[in-house]
């Protein structure tokens, strides 16, 4: 009886350290945060004493638990709406003969990577007091019917916006139910419609709740919507209250904001728990293994021009007015009534950004920690991946565990956490000015989801083919080199484009990372929108939509699957 | 081609997967330039036993060597890595790297030894063209048949001249037709090449045809090994005779023994037997005889037993008859009896093994 892992020792150290180092880069913010929420002044302040009364605090504030009570209420309000529409999209697009089915499913996407504080402001400018639609609506009618500042258009857009989200992991899971679980039902003698009731919804509802829990999860975790859609009316949740409690004591109210972290993280955390522990009872519904059945399609007839009107209207809402407000209005210095378009048209907006240094430095470090910075995040997650690959053993139990706790810390709270080791940590204040501090933040807080991307490629290899390698002779270290790494290049390749666009339009994580040297587009969006720099906002947002839209480009090009 | 001074030793061999035991103390031998065939139903631990000899599995007790050189010993704490084995596996499933050309996938076990381009040049062209792969050696696997597929796996495993090739379930992946062939052209291949190989079968024609010798292996023991004439004419237990060959069972109760025959009855019939273990009169047994050793007589006689014909069967080569006896059904070969169906089958003695059985089954 004796160790079995002796006769993978050859990587054994090097995995060793990928543990010990990802390790530390989640654990060392984190705990960081936990420290700070039980301490009554910033930790850098000598007079600091441990004690409870930063919760007292922030409990004792009536805007705390208006925020919390919002943060819920627009979670709640996201499921339903997301979840029977991403449902019954998922339905259309994969079941029935709904026209321009392979464009729809390009289209539906889209909400997913254009980042939120973008397309929010792009519903500011198009749907606002003033925005174009607006204005175009109350020449029609008279007056303007909606209030985009108002509570429950916030949830009514956060929901519409998380379709694609139930869409994704419902498609999967009707995509995985082989169309001979159906057939045997229609045998047996039952209708399409029961089918559907009784086979296909019980088989898909594994993915539903675990899409349910996402979402709510997601709603949980908003910020750029709630930031510029809920200002005007001073509408808080849960991750505006923290950003707004950075000023509100004049100095830095670090242990509160460190308090109301902990509580966001209190009610995140479980709800990642859930959503791995749902993943995993979710495969025993998986019915087709291996061989793809040609699944049966279900005529709509005439029913189907209703659907693409409904569906239409929700690529209309969703992506062409935000994104057709933002465009319009970065070619144009000014927008009110009785203003006529063409008398305004403009490139100035641009011109400013290209004369503001700032701005310049955001676009070139937005490229490249899109870039570079996501092929080094990339080489990471596969080192990572590639430590606990074919293993066993406590070691890559506690790395499983460990890789998806970033999952549960919003990006604002990460960026923060960061802000702290860079600051404080000694020998690391020089790279807080360099771009490397946004990389590690951005590296970090996407680590579940570019796990994912890497296990998911890893698992397409059959053992065997690293079992034939290591019979003619070839060590751990050189099976991964001339076996595995090839075979998953096609994978990490797709990664790399996936985690350029995640990269581009993250936006919160850099927020309290912003300083002359780490801008990028997103913090710098965040921040120019408090400056009410809106002209440089519709302009930077359009660039960043553009390099968004050409890595979706090339995505579809090489045919990469848009999610994991 | 591979090299026969050394011989393979497996020496009791455990292997647990957590609390469920896959090897209970397993040994064999191999001897240079000799083929075994480990045959047995799925779960009898077959395949595991071929991965731990490629150390592909981490046994819990035992020794394995190969001439003087140990790959695994549990006393001394020691397992070699696979890598550092020197042996040659050949997987179910080719397991051909889909990067890389058949020349590539042949040449890489030479690479990591560190041959010379040249060298590797002349060795993977020998190995191809020794398995008539000349022609393919710039093709990708997918771009291969089934069958040519086989053949690259096995010259990869080749090329390097190990001690020992380890097959697992080898002709398994190819068509039923293509099958028989490869099972001709792979024996000429380990004749003409004096390879000495462990070959993982479930089929015991495929064990008999490859081998020159056969371990029958029954949930991680070995039930019984011997050359494939012994296995299937003299087989040691009921296990044994049941897995080799196709038979009738004649399940009953001594009546009688005397001189190393058994009289067993059942419903309705009366046999005398060959005594295969330890019996005394009362006990529970089966007879079991070969399908082929069975006969249809004209009429009534010395053990012989009176059935009725359900059904036959054409296989091609010859029929195949299914009779009715009670409960029982029995089937042998040849033309069936004409008339109401009553026939008469002659079990001789000799041909109708008895084995003891425990009084539960």
């Amino acid at each position: 009886m004796f160790d079995p892992s002796m006769t993978t020792r050859g990587i054994s150290i090097p995995r060793t350290t990928v543990v010990a180092i990802t390790a530390l880069v989640i654990f060392m913010p984190l705990g960081l945060i936990f420290w700070q929420s039980f301490l009554n002044a910033p930790f850098f302040n000598p007079a600091h004493r441990f004690g409870f009364d930063a919760y007292a605090f922030i409990f004792a504030d009536s805007d705390f638990w208006t925020a919390f009570l919002n943060s819920v209420l627009i979670a709640g309000a996201m499921v339903v709406i997301a979840l029977p529409l991403g449902a019954a999209l998922a339905f259309l697009l994969t079941r029935t003969d709904l026209p321009w089915q392979r464009t729809i499913e390009v289209l539906v996407l889209i909400p997913v990577f254009v980042s939120p504080m973008v397309l929010a402001f792009g519903y500011v400018v198009a749907m606002g007091p003033v925005g174009f639609y607006s204005l175009w609506v109350k020449q029609l009618v008279g007056d303007v019917p909606w209030n985009v500042y108002s509570l429950f258009s916030i949830a009514v857009i956060a929901g519409l916006t998380h379709v694609p989200h139930v869409y994704l992991y419902s498609s999967a899971a009707l995509k995985s139910l082989g169309s001979d679980v159906e057939e045997a039902a229609r045998v047996v003698g039952a209708n399409p419609l029961r089918v559907a009731l009784n086979v296909s919804l019980p088989m898909t509802m594994p993915a539903l709740f675990y899409a349910a829990v996402l979402v709510f999860f997601l709603g949980f975790e908003l910020f750029g919507l709630p930031l510029v859609l809920g200002d005007p009316e001073g509408h808080l949740v849960l991750s505006t209250y923290l950003y707004k409690l950075t000023n509100k004591l004049g100095t830095p109210s670090y242990h509160l904001m460190a308090a109301v972290a902990v509580c966001i993280v209190a009610v995140t955390f479980p709800l990642v728990l859930l959503q791995r522990w749902l993943l995993k009872t979710a495969g025993k519904y998986v019915s087709v293994k291996g061989k793809a059945t040609r699944q049966k399609v279900l005529p709509l007839g005439g029913w189907k021009w209703v659907a693409l009107a409904i569906v239409a209207a929700w690529l209309m809402f969703t992506i062409v007015v935000p994104i057709s407000g933002i465009a319009l209005r970065a070619f144009v210095d000014q927008w009110g009534e009785g203003i006529n378009l063409a008398d305004v048209l403009t490139l100035d907006n641009f011109r400013g950004v290209l004369d503001a240094k700032d701005q310049v430095r955001a676009i070139i470090n937005t490229l490249l920690i899109g870039t570079v910075g996501g092929g080094l995040a990339v080489a990471c997650y596969t080192a990572i991946g590639l430590a606990s690959h074919r293993q066993s053993g406590g070691v890559v139990k506690i790395l499983d565990y460990i890789v998806m706790i970033p999952r549960a810390i919003p990006g604002l709270l990460a960026g923060l956490a960061f802000l702290w080791i860079f600051l404080f940590v000694p020998g690391l204040k020089e790279l807080r000015n360099s771009i490397f501090s946004v990389w590690l933040a951005y590296t970090v807080v996407w680590l579940a989801y570019g796990m994912r991307l890497i296990s998911s490629a890893l698992l397409q290899i059959g053992p065997e083919l690293e079992e034939s390698a290591r019979t003619v002779g070839a060590s751990g270290a050189r099976v991964l080199k001339d076996v595995t790494i090839p075979l998953i290049r096609f994978g990490l390749l797709a990664s790399w484009l996936l985690v350029f666009m995640i990269f581009e339009r993250e936006y919160s994580t850099g927020v309290y990372l912003l300083t002359q040297g780490t801008e990028v587009i997103g913090s710098m969006l965040v921040s120019l929108w408090s400056a009410g720099a809106i002209d440089q906002v519709a302009a930077l947002s359009l660039i960043n939509i553009a390099l968004v839209a050409v890595g979706l480009a090339v995505a579809l090009r090489f045919g990469v699957r848009l999610h994991e | 081609m591979n090299n026969p001074v050394s011989k393979l030793v497996v020496e009791n061999l455990h292997l647990k997967y957590g609390d469920n035991p896959i090897l209970k103390g397993v040994s064999l031998a191999l001897n240079p330039g000799e083929v075994v065939a480990l045959l047995g139903a799925s779960g009898s631990g077959k395949t595991t036993l071929l991965r731990s000899v490629a150390g592909l599995e981490q046994p819990n007790e035992g020794r394995i060597t190969i001439g003087d050189s140990v790959l695994y010993d549990s006393a001394a704490k020691f397992d070699l890595p696979v890598e550092k084995r020197n042996l040659g596996l050949v997987f179910q499933s080719y397991a051909l790297w889909p990067h890389r050309t058949v020349f590539e996938n042949v040449a890489y076990g030479l690479r990591l030894r560190g041959n010379a381009g040249g060298d590797i040049d002349r060795r993977v062209g020998d190995a191809l063209s020794n398995l008539g792969l000349g022609a393919l050696a710039k093709r990708l696997p997918h771009q291969l048949s089934g069958g040519q597929q086989q053949r690259v796996a096995i010259a990869r495993a080749l090329v390097y001249n190990p001690p020992v090739v380890l097959m697992d379930e080898p002709l398994s992946n190819l068509d039923a037709k293509l099958r028989e062939e490869a099972r001709a052209w792979l024996r000429e291949l380990i004749v003409r090449l004096h390879i000495s190989a462990l070959v993982v079968t479930h089929d015991q024609t495929e064990a008999m045809a490859m081998s020159d010798r056969i371990l029958l292996l029954n949930f991680g023991k070995i039930e019984q090994q011997g050359t494939p004439e012994e296995m299937y004419n003299r087989p040691e237990t009921l296990f044994t005779a049941e897995f080799m060959g196709s038979n009738n069972h004649l399940p009953g109760k001594v009546a009688q023994v005397a001189d190393g025959k058994a009289l067993i009855e059942g419903e309705g019939w009366r046999l005398w037997g060959a005594a295969r273990d330890e019996l005394k009169p009362g006990d529970a047994a089966t007879g079991v005889i070969r399908l082929e050793r069975t006969h249809i007589a004209d009429g009534a006689g010395e053990n012989r037993v009176r059935t009725e014909l359900i059904t036959d069967m054409f296989l091609g080569d010859r029929r195949e008859n299914l009779f009715k006896l009670g409960a029982l059904r029995l089937r042998c070969y040849g033309n069936p009896p004409r008339g109401n169906g009553e026939c008469f089958l002659q079990l001789q003695p000799d041909d109708l093994w008895v084995y003891g059985t425990s009084e539960a089954s």
